[in-house]
């Protein structure tokens, strides 16, 4: 390409053809997804065939999900090397995945602290749960599970707001997603009564301090225009 | 009355820069190389030019060891090249209509 002048129609041309040639640019090598689907997928198929010939293969399946985690880390090294260019797309995607992995995690955590931290809170309370089975008469303790909607409702208000927040750089609502987050690990280990005070300190911090500074920002902005 | 066509993005090598990196979060050097088919020399002096005018930013660093450059628009940049286009469009809808 020459550094030569154009006319207004072969600029226009140009900047169409430059776009398109930057959007071409980018092909998902697909091999993140075929990891995750193949793990998920032998993990569930494994466990249904546990479950249903009623055997144990003598580990627990869904540990191959962590070993997953090293091949990955190899292929977005990998991927970042070759990459010679990075798409508003592509950075928005990430932050989708960021988000989900941070979730996914949290959820994790979530199914395993739930019975210590039920028992916790029973004992606390001076209650013990037993099950009795009718046709033996066999009375052993029971394993609490006592489900915290508040607490899932916490990382489900940080899913919008982080990821708006990463793609778009904008620090209040980053801050008002990962406050979310910590909420929910703090909700695990508290009573019904601190996590619905959780939830009203979440909504705070991740929409109405992020929505006001917007607001200030927008009133500004339409203040600069009349 | 028209305005006139900003100078630093009315020539066709700088005004293919800026449109690859209109769509792009930052690009290396060597892929504005390879889409615009620039040799290094030439395609070096408008990025320097380009970088002086504040439309994009420009940095040099370190990739396992070999030297990397990658450049990103400013908003300087976008407010520029949007009322390039919106100047551009102003020339083409007055050559339609005569």
């Amino acid at each position: 390409m020459e550094d030569k002048q154009l006319n207004e129609q072969e600029s226009l041309q140009l900047i169409t053809e430059m776009i398109q040639k930057a959007k071409g640019g980018f092909h998902e090598s697909g091999s993140s997804a075929i990891l995750w689907g193949s793990a998920v997928g032998i993990a569930g198929i494994v466990s249904f065939i546990e479950s249903y010939w009623n055997f144990y293969i003598g580990f627990d399946i869904w540990f191959i999900l962590f070993a997953a985690i090293i091949p990955q880390i190899f292929i977005s090294i990998k991927e970042n090397k070759n990459k010679k260019a990075i798409s508003r797309e592509e950075r928005n995607m990430d932050a989708v995945w960021m988000v989900y992995a941070l979730s996914i995690i949290a959820v994790t955590f979530y199914t395993n602290i739930m019975p210590w931290a039920s028992e916790r809170l029973a004992s606390g309370e001076g209650t013990q749960y037993w099950k009795r089975t009718v046709a033996t008469g066999a009375v052993e303790r029971m394993r609490l599970f006592v489900p915290s909607a508040s607490s899932v409702y916490l990382i489900i208000y940080a899913i919008p707001t982080l990821t708006v927040g990463i793609a778009r750089r904008f620090k209040p609502m980053l801050i008002g997603g990962f406050v979310c987050y910590a909420l929910f690990f703090a909700s695990c280990f508290t009573s019904f009564t601190w996590d619905i005070l959780f939830n009203g300190i979440g909504g705070i911090c991740n929409w109405l301090i992020p929505g006001l500074i917007l607001r200030k920002r927008f009133l500004k902005q339409k203040a600069g225009n009349v | 009355m028209f305005k006139d066509l900003d100078p630093i993005l009315h020539s066709q090598l700088r005004l293919a820069i800026m449109s690859l990196l209109i769509g792009v979060q930052e690009a290396d050097f060597t892929f504005i190389k390879e889409k615009t088919n620039a040799t290094a020399g030439n395609l070096s002096v408008q990025v320097q030019k380009l970088k002086e005018a504040g439309y994009i930013d420009v940095n040099k660093q370190f990739k396992d060891n070999y030297p990397q450059t990658t450049c990103k628009i400013t908003q300087q940049g976008i407010t520029a090249f949007e009322a390039y286009v919106k100047a551009l469009q102003e020339y083409l809808q007055v050559g339609k209509t005569k």
